[in-house]
């Protein structure tokens, strides 16, 4: 049974229409990506799914029940970090952590324990002198430190030192080694597709692509720059090989990720002398797909 | 130091005022309208009531030298003139007015922004140290200057005296300035802006109290104020201009300490540094009352101390009023004829202007302690209370109901201040209950005005403000409805309106339900509102 169920999902600002006919199924068990550029409606899908937005028309159904309706007895069994955490500048980190939890209904005392010393996080520091990734760190723990069902994280990593991101991700994979489901909204494609088991992508307002990373091969591609022995124009005859551009015996071409077996086997047939390949940005990816830029 | 240094510390000042104008395009109308227009109201009310000499011949005898006119007002002369009847009928809102404004403003502009971060950017382009200093030091004179030139000119507008309406003028734009720099001050002492504006509004009390108590006793304590020494530049008397000399001094010398202090911090820092707190949260943290209690304790206790002192300052000059009325020949004829129950009268009449005072005050409070919802949305940390099982009503009612609650408390407190201030005054000890039940005769309007803001809360977030603009009509009917004679239908949205002037007049029990009724009411629309909307502040 799905975790998360939206359909036909509209929500305004005003005149900004901030979701657009969205549709989003989570399974039970998966780490869902939530990709999308900023804007595009990530956190108002979250908020939604946590009763803090009501939407305009359309259905939606969290855990089984109605998000807006239900959302006290629903909250019991969900954990959530806004994107861009904001906390009582009086209290410290610690208290905060305890008060979330406790408003949750109880927290894991060992898991509090490991998590904070994981995240290297002191406690007793009031929150108006954390920095935004320290921020960050007290709503991860007090999120994980609860043993929650669902997980709806809003950018988690995005103020996290590139350690602190490993750990992260160390500690989602525990939690749905457990069973939980995640939902992991992200601007960047490389941290979705390093966590999640399928993704969807979100494009104003609008799901425009949801599938496994193997289903989603095709929309991604690569990014190869080489330099090979002899010319490399039979490089321009691979299938799947885009906008080859030659200097000499340099060569740079995209290539959708399901051909680059093929590309590469060419490229080595010319005689490789120097290779470089990088996974297109989500940026990229819309351009490609897309034809359109995407507005940051 | 060479000139370059100095330059550079206060590069970007314009750039910075700009912005605070920018900002400010609708907030600082709204303060010029709001006190510019009710200083030209009163100063516009008083010659047609004053119309004969027999008239304005009476206001000194009759209003002009009584206990609560000098508690208030100070000593102004010029008494026997309209000049000085529309100071001192002015004075009040004026002096006050100014002073809280540019606390208000100048906050705004530098602390807060501090606090919020937003300064951080500005300072990382080319922005000297000590720009957001005077660029908030030049923000608040403008304003000062504003309210300043609206009031001689009013006064001018009448047909008052030119030296005694410039005198006045200068005299409280000096007020203002003195402010200015106390609230420059204020912002490099305290790492937040809520900090400095308590500080600030402190400053202001004591100020205020220190000219009222010095004017009630005539004693040397006026001195001790900058309300003294703009008041006793005599404007409408003999006009002084040395006491204006003070009051520039002490700009300078703030001002120059404010310089020192803000030299020698870190950014976002100040001096009242932050020490290492708990890593466990108390067992009263569990709850969504335990925890609103505690995002309000700073406010809670700065109240409590605040609301005790000045209760206790009014209770201790209640006892000397039957001598002040008798230093007053008419006053002690009246009360001669009438005996120990005229007298008696006189003193109610003096408590039940108190209690009222007081009360309005605690709107103050009751206000800014219910939006406290409002700030805790927009800063977008309700959105994780929200998401664990607490319902949007249990927050909601929780936080309304810590601020009714301690409403009612500080009403206790702010009685018992009164009760202890009298006991010391007059050796007696019997009066500590009456003081407090008439004291709390008047809580019911307090808490119509806090279920109002809540009632905005829940159906129309973004124009919380109004609560704000709902506190400042009921001062204006309580300090001004008489003599602006606000028509009944405009004094009566004021709640206090409607409640029995105890203990001149005894307790009416219909206005108190109905009014505990309309709390209840407001309050219940209130979580019925945000139980519809959003919860996300946008
Ligand atoms: N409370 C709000 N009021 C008005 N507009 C909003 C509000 N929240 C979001 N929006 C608008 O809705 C759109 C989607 O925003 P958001 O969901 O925050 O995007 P994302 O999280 O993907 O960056 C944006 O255009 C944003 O400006
Ligand atoms: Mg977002």
């Amino acid at each position: 049974m799905a975790v998360i169920e939206l359909h036909d999902i509209v929500k305004t600002f005003g005149a900004t229409r901030a979701l657009d006919h969205l549709d989003l199924t989570v399974e039970q068990g998966e780490v869902h990506g939530f990709l999308g550029p900023n804007g595009s409606g990530k956190s108002t899908t979250i908020r939604v799914l946590l009763g803090l937005l009501r939407a305009d028309s359309g259905s939606a159904t969290i855990l089984g029940g109605d998000p807006w309706r239900d959302a006290a007895s629903l909250h019991r069994r969900l954990a959530y970090v806004p994107g861009d955490v904001s906390l009582w500048p009086n209290l410290t980190g610690g208290e905060v952590i305890d008060v979330l939890a406790r408003m949750r209904g109880g927290l894991d005392e060992a898991r509090r324990r490991e998590m904070i010393e994981r995240f290297e996080l002191d406690p007793t520091k009031k929150a108006r002198t954390y920095s935004k990734g320290n921020r960050q760190k007290v709503a991860l723990v007090a999120a994980l430190a609860s043993r929650a069902d669902l997980y709806l994280l809003d950018e988690p990593t995005s103020g996290l030192d590139p350690l602190m991101e490993a750990e992260f991700q160390e500690a989602v994979h525990e939690v749905r080694a457990e069973g939980a489901t995640i939902l992991l909204s992200s601007h960047i494609l490389a941290e979705a597709e390093a966590l999640s088991d399928r993704i969807s992508i979100i494009r104003a307002g609008r799901v425009v692509q949801t599938g496994t990373l193997a289903e989603l091969r095709h929309l991604t591609r690569t990014t190869v720059i080489a330099e090979t022995e002899r010319p490399p124009t039979p490089i321009t005859a691979v299938p799947g090989v885009h906008e080859p551009v030659m200097h000499g015996n340099r060569v740079t071409f995209d290539v959708d990720s399901d051909h680059l077996d093929a590309a590469v086997a060419a490229l080595a047939e010319l005689g490789v002398r120097s290779l470089a390949a990088h996974p297109p940005t989500l940026e990229e990816l819309f351009l490609h797909q897309y034809g359109e830029e995407v507005s940051a | 130091m060479s000139s370059a240094p100095v330059a550079s510390s206060v590069a970007g000042v314009g750039h910075l005022l700009r912005l605070a104008l920018r900002r400010d395009r609708v907030r600082l109308p709204l303060w010029v309208v709001g006190l510019g227009g009710t200083i030209v109201a009163t100063a516009a009310s008083i010659p047609p009531l004053y119309d004969t000499p027999e008239k304005v011949a009476g206001y000194a005898r009759i209003v002009g030298s009584t206990p609560v006119s000098y508690l208030m007002s100070g000593r102004q002369v010029g008494l026997d003139t309209l000049g000085g009847i529309v100071a001192n009928e002015t004075s009040q809102v004026a002096q006050l007015g100014i002073c809280l404004m540019v606390v208000f403003l100048v906050v705004r502009h530098t602390r807060a922004e501090e606090e919020s971060g937003r300064a951080e950017l500005l300072r990382s382009t080319v922005l000297g140290r000590h720009a957001a200093t005077l660029a908030g030091l030049a923000y608040g004179l403008m304003a000062v200057l504003l309210i300043s030139a609206i009031t001689t000119v009013s006064m001018l507008a009448v047909g008052l005296d030119a030296v005694g309406s410039l005198t006045y003028g200068v005299g409280l734009a000096l007020l203002g300035a003195v402010y200015t720099a106390i609230t420059l001050v204020a912002v490099q002492l305290s790492t937040s802006a809520r900090g400095a504006l308590g500080l600030g509004v402190a400053a202001v009390a004591v100020g205020y109290l220190v000219r009222g108590l010095g004017a009630m006793e005539d004693n040397v304590l006026v001195w001790f104020s900058p309300f003294g020494w703009a008041q006793r530049m005599d404007a409408f008397g003999d006009e002084r201009w040395w006491p204006a000399l003070l009051l520039l001094a002490t700009t300078a010398l703030l001002l120059a300490l404010a310089a020192r202090l803000m030299a020698h911090r870190d950014f976002g820092g100040g001096l009242l540094q932050p020490r290492p707190g708990s890593a466990r949260a108390g067992r009263a943290l569990g709850t969504p009352f335990g925890v609103a209690t505690r995002l309000q304790r700073g406010l809670l206790i700065g109240w409590a101390v605040g609301l005790f002192l000045l209760g206790m300052l009014y209770g201790s000059v209640i006892p000397s009023v039957p001598d002040l009325i008798a230093s007053n020949p008419e006053m002690a004829d009246f009360v001669g004829a009438g005996g120990q129950a005229a007298e008696d009268a006189i003193v109610d009449a003096f408590l039940a202007y108190m209690f009222l005072f007081m009360a309005v005050i605690t709107c103050g409070f009751v206000v800014a302690s219910v939006l406290r919802l409002r700030a805790e949305e927009e800063a977008g940390r309700t959105e994780v209370v929200l998401a664990t099982p607490v319902s949007r009503t249990s927050w909601m009612a929780a936080t309304t109901a810590l601020a009714l609650i301690a409403a009612v408390t500080l009403t206790v407190i702010m009685g018992l201040g009164l009760a202890v201030g009298y006991g010391l005054g007059s050796g007696e000890w019997d009066q500590v209950l009456r003081h407090v039940a008439g004291q709390l005769a008047y809580v019911p309007g307090t808490l119509v005005i806090g279920a109002f803001a809540a009632a905005l809360f829940g159906l129309v977030p973004r124009a919380t403000g109004v609560a704000w603009a709902a506190v400042a009509l009921v001062a204006l009917q309580v300090v001004l409805g008489e003599i602006l004679r606000l028509p009944d239908a405009v004094q009566a949205i004021s709640p206090f309106w409607h409640l029995a002037a105890v203990p001149l007049d005894d307790v009416e029990l219909v206005p108190v339900l109905a009014e505990l009724a309309l709390t209840a009411a407001l309050v219940a629309v209130g979580i019925w509102g945000y139980r519809r909307r959003d919860a996300v502040s946008g």
